[in-house]
């Protein structure tokens, strides 16, 4: 099934034609005219990924993210801010600090966005969802972990990481990819929760060869028997 | 901004011409006149809101554009690609020493000029050497927090 992307601009012209470039790369396209309209919808459709304009008559890009995150602390899809002049980079980092993926400045080489938007879904496709790795089931939209039938008590962080890891079992999967996409949108400072995020799954799981760590250079699940 | 109001005009002159005449449009002209408009307006804005352009360099394509979006979130107007391409007036060029043996005689100049910070998996002397060779302003051993990489662009563009 291809990816379900919102397209929301008030710019009718430009909403189309933003769509009309992803729809030829494959994606299945809504579009919605303002941020009342795109919210609206994201409730009756929800998008894998969703290209927002910065600037709307009835509000701007952070106000969208703000309503979106209300409940959680975190928007359960990748958001991509469009900005039409390149804001200072304070500006720029108000979307991205609350909760935006990215930005992408209007203009830009449809190669680059169509990049972009690929390497915003990659995100996703690491996001919550029911999966089984041998005896390990996960479940962190619901916040649930069980190691055959034994519950394991993991706070979000060590469960997304976990739930990460086991989405790309076999893999390794970076310290830089696990703070990108488990910690969002801070780098400064996290190392030290990572390795205590490791701990706790370890710990929890009392089988500590799930988890190995590979020296300078991640983490990777390997299923046990 | 001379060039760019120059080249708009000219992208208009031909629009207007193509009008009156009833000829077929030259799309590629007009393409490429676009392109390079934005690209004009693009170092215009730079300029202005001192914005500071960074190439990340990876023949990891994905570690590439994963550096360049985290490097976006900091503010720096950051593309990542995994093959060197002409550069920009003052961008600094982020570049994983693997990729360099890839590299044409032309590309080297061009990368010297741009004094690389250099990203190695190994701190061998022979990768040492050879970020040396290449001018590198910086060198950092993989894996690279984000932060160092953010304090060694602004040693960059502070010199």
């Amino acid at each position: 099934m291809p990816a379900k992307l919102l397209v929301v601009d008030d710019e009718p012209r430009t909403a189309q034609l933003t769509a009309e470039l992803l729809r030829r790369a494959g994606y299945s396209v809504d579009v919605a005219s303002s941020g009342t309209e795109a919210l609206e919808l994201i409730r009756s459709v929800s998008p894998d990924l969703m290209l927002l304009d910065y600037e709307m008559p009835d509000m701007e890009a952070p106000e969208v993210l703000d309503s979106l995150r209300s409940g959680g602390d975190r928007i359960p899809f990748p958001v991509i801010i469009l900005t039409g002049a390149r804001h200072s980079p304070g500006d720029q980092v108000v979307g991205i600090e609350r909760g935006a993926t990215d930005y992408i400045v209007k203009g830009t080489d449809r190669q680059v966005v169509l990049a972009r938007v690929r390497g915003a879904l990659r995100e996703r496709a690491s996001a919550p969802g029911a999966i089984s790795r041998g005896r390990l089931h996960l479940d962190a939209a619901r916040g649930e972990a069980r190691l055959g039938d034994r519950v394991l008590k993991l706070e979000r962080r060590p469960l997304l990481m976990l739930q990460l890891l086991a989405n790309r079992s076999g893999e390794v999967v970076t310290r830089a990819e696990v703070l990108d996409q488990v910690w969002g949108t801070s780098y400064r400072g996290f190392e030290h929760s990572l390795e205590q995020a490791v701990h706790q799954i370890r710990r929890e799981m009392r089988e500590p060869d799930w988890i190995e760590t590979v020296r300078g250079i991640g983490y990777r699940l390997v299923v046990q028997p | 901004m001379h060039r760019l109001r120059s080249t708009l005009a000219r992208a208009r002159a031909e629009l207007e011409l193509a009008r009156t005449d009833g000829d077929p449009l030259p799309v590629d002209r007009l393409l490429g006149d676009l392109r390079e408009a934005l690209d004009l307006l693009g170092r215009v804005e730079a300029a202005a809101f001192q914005i500071v352009a960074v190439l990340v360099l990876d023949d990891d394509e994905r570690l590439a554009e994963l550096t360049a979006r985290g490097l976006r979130r900091l503010g720096y107007e950051a593309e990542s690609a995994s093959r060197m391409r002409a550069l920009r007036p003052r961008e600094v060029v982020v570049l994983d020493l693997g990729l360099s043996a890839s590299l044409d005689a032309d590309q080297l100049v061009a990368l010297r000029a741009a004094r690389p910070i250099v990203v190695t998996g190994a701190a061998d002397p022979a990768s040492r050497a050879l970020a040396d060779d290449l001018g590198a302003s910086d060198y950092l051993v993989k894996p690279v927090e984000l932060e160092d990489l953010a304090a060694a662009i602004k040693r960059r563009t502070s010199t």
